[in-house]
């Protein structure tokens, strides 16, 4: 395998890898952005996400790698699987919001994070528990074409990756920035108390982010278990802590820095692997995002927080 | 060896005890328990419950069958997989071995399923002067005398782990003579699972394998936490191997057979004991997984024509619902060896006691499933087979079924 061709294919990986991170991080950044909170109830959405997906599925009569599909009924399936895990998921993030946050939003200090981490907890062990803690072999419906570059070989699910996480990062910049709902939360990120004095309705706007940026997580889910035809009920927490690194290294509450953080900190890490090795991963991650932050404290892109005076 | 009329009086038994069930032990005066710990919580709990079932048939035969008059087995079940780790947990293991040595009705116990909850318990039941016999963890430190100090540091480095498969020290070589000369391997990548039995079974690997003339173009760990190894393995495709060697458990496992699948498909692919059983299967599905070798750390039993083993299968089947695997006739075979132990203790009219069970051990052999089972010095099985396997896929059987799914091959050559 030539340098080049090395150098396409990890940049392949990085990108793929990079784009679901970025989607799992838009989650953490719109909450916080809104709220000032660190959801991390999220590793565990797009855990769950991933089951729900699998289910969904398998009602399908989809089962591991058996079942191949082609034209019309594989997009059928394929948006059927995205429909019913959004939902779910932001179903669930929804009701985390309103039976647990909202109670203590009044409340000072980190119980509103630390419930996030119980809860995260509490779905896991859930999963564990109810479903089991054996690795799951995830069904995957889409035909294994591949496309050659050079020796560079990129597999189908890799440019639709690209794809879905563009259509959903594009289609979340447009809510946010030209619907009526998109400029409430903005109004509420910027001042929670003005905008409620001008009419916002502020639990709803609340709501909306939790909704939106699990539905994204269960997006994430889907391409995930399409991507690696694998889950496991603990797989949130590695994924969910490189998306929360990525969303802090662009800028946590900056959606657009979400989306740079992801992709960064996808190609750093297969470069790494590639380049240094693999066990060294994560201490290069942290190592660049310790680094910015020294320089830029508030990520990448600048923090965007709700202001609290 | 294995006289005949020993095959025929172990079989006799196994049969019997399927049609007596729960006989009446009347006389039964003591009690006698044995602690059985594995990682039932995680990624590898079906083989966990396979082999931890698998002693729990062999003392409820030993009831049955009245096999040591005076006295009736009952067992604790210790769980050394938590939900944080995923998979095995070494801090739990060790949390669970206090609580063994502390439980003084425990004289004797059976597990841990893996080298690394082995690490983490083997000082403290060597404090606690209690023995156990693992029926699958494999590293060899744990029993080497050169680390004795750590493993055992109490009752003058007296052995406290005793095993029925043998260890790395021949899986991981002898894997290795295999691989150059069956698959005549020339440039090899070794990954291993950050784990002790991972990386134990790896570096002996690669050392055979080196000794061997087969080129190793590296050798790197994965993180059985994280999702995506596909960077390492197009780093590894750039090498352009002829095999790939993994040493390590499941968690790992599934998700390297995956991916290894679509960037590595036309190499030659092994592991060992920790990618056999139907949590691999299962989780890493075929086609993923199809063609991949592994071994096992003992003879080959479920399926062969042993008839012991045969009603053995059958009454695991009866009782469980589920089939057997070779880890399972060991797990068996350790209960076993602990209930002839104590068999023995009662005829030579000595108390059941930890200290006694250990002293015996050291001079006994006892037939078993597998044959006959005695112990070095150190509590290594005498015996050193390692069987290869397989995978081949069966359509017509469950995925799940480990013995269906993983075809025989032979024994790999001695190191």
């Amino acid at each position: 395998m030539s340098g080049l061709s090395l150098f396409v294919q990890q940049s392949i990986n990085g990108l793929t890898l990079g784009a679901m991170y970025a989607l799992l991080a838009l989650g953490f950044t719109m909450v916080y952005g809104i709220m000032e909170l660190i959801n991390f109830a999220h590793f565990s959405v797009f855990m769950v996400g991933t089951f729900v997906a699998l289910y969904t599925f398998e009602a399908f009569g989809i089962f591991g790698q058996s079942t191949i599909l082609h034209g019309l009924p594989l997009i059928g399936v394929l948006l059927a699987v995205f429909i019913v895990t959004m939902t779910v998921c932001g179903g669930i993030g929804m009701s985390i919001e309103r039976f647990f946050l909202r109670r203590l939003r009044a409340v000072k200090g980190p119980a509103s994070m630390i419930t996030t981490i119980g809860i995260s907890y509490i779905l896991s062990n859930s999963v564990l528990l109810f479903i089991g803690g054996q690795g799951f072999n995830f069904p995957n419906p889409i035909p294994p074409v591949k496309f050659n570059f050079g020796q560079a070989v990129m597999q189908v699910e890799q440019p639709l990756i690209w794809v879905v996480s563009a259509v959903l990062m594009l289609g979340l910049t447009y809510f946010v920035q030209a619907t009526k709902l998109g400029k409430a939360m903005r109004a509420t990120a910027q001042d929670p108390e003005a905008a409620r004095m001008m009419g916002v309705d502020v639990d709803r706007v609340i709501l909306t982010s939790f909704f939106l940026g699990s539905a994204l997580a269960g997006a994430a889910a889907v391409i995930f278990g399409l991507y690696y035809e694998y889950t496991n009920f603990y797989i949130g927490f590695d994924a969910g802590l490189r998306a929360f690194t990525a969303a802090v290294l662009g800028g946590i509450g900056n959606v657009p820095g979400a989306m740079l953080g992801g992709l960064l900190i996808g190609i750093i890490e297969t470069m790494t692997s590639q380049f240094i090795s693999t066990n060294w991963a994560e201490v290069v991650i942290f190592s660049i995002l310790v680094i910015v932050l020294v320089f830029r404290p508030a990520g990448l892109l600048g923090r965007v927080a709700p202001n609290k005076s | 060896m294995l006289t005949r009329r020993n095959s025929i009086k172990a079989a006799a038994g196994v049969a019997a005890a399927a049609t007596l069930g729960v006989a009446s032990r009347a006389e039964a005066a003591q009690t006698v328990k044995v602690g059985i710990s594995a990682a039932l919580t995680g990624a590898d709990a079906a083989s966990a419950a396979r082999q931890a079932n698998g002693s729990i048939l062999a003392l409820m035969n030993a009831n049955a069958l009245n096999e040591v008059p005076g006295v009736t087995f009952t067992w604790e079940k210790f769980d050394n997989g938590t939900a944080t780790a995923g998979q095995y947990d070494p801090a739990q293991a060790a949390t669970n071995a206090r609580k063994m040595v502390s439980d003084p009705s425990i004289v004797a116990a059976v597990g841990p399923q893996m080298s690394g909850d082995g690490k983490a318990m083997s000082p403290i039941l060597s404090a606690g002067h209690l023995i156990t016999i693992t029926p699958s963890s494999t590293n060899p430190d744990i029993t080497d005398p050169k680390f004795a100090a750590i493993y055992r540091p109490a009752d003058n480095h007296a052995p406290v782990y005793f095993r029925t498969v043998t260890t790395d020290a021949y899986q991981g070589p002898n894997m290795a003579n295999f691989f150059a000369e069956h698959l005549k391997a020339k440039k090899i990548f070794i990954l291993d699972d950050s784990g002790a039995y991972g990386v134990g079974i790896s570096t002996a690997f690669e050392g055979q394998a080196k000794k061997k003339g087969i080129q190793v173009l590296g050798h790197e760990k994965l993180d059985p936490k994280n999702p995506d190894y596909t960077a390492v393995l197009t780093k590894i495709k750039s090498l352009n191997p002829d095999s790939l060697y993994y040493g390590g458990v499941t968690m790992a496992g599934a998700k390297l057979a995956k991916q290894s699948y679509q960037i590595l498909p036309n190499i030659h692919k092994g592991g060992g004991d920790g990618i056999v059983g139907s949590d691999f299967l299962t989780a890493g599905g075929f086609p993923a997984i199809e063609g991949w070798y592994a071994t096992i750390a003992g003879p080959h039993l479920v399926g062969t024509a042993s008839k012991a083993v045969g009603t053995f299968t059958q009454q695991f089947i009866t009782k469980f619902k589920t089939v057997p695997d070779d880890y399972a006739v060991t797990g068996y075979d350790a209960a076993w060896v602990i209930v002839q132990a104590v068999k023995k203790l009662v005829a030579e009219k000595k108390p059941i006691t930890r200290d006694n069970i250990r002293s015996t051990l050291l001079t006994i052999t006892v037939d078993t499933l597998q044959g006959p089972v005695a112990f070095d010095a150190n509590g290594d099985i005498k015996s050193r087979v390692v069987s290869v396997f397989q995978i081949r896929e069966d359509k017509a059987k469950p995925l799940s079924d480990p013995n269906a799914q993983y075809a025989y091959i032979g024994s790999a050559p001695q190191a």
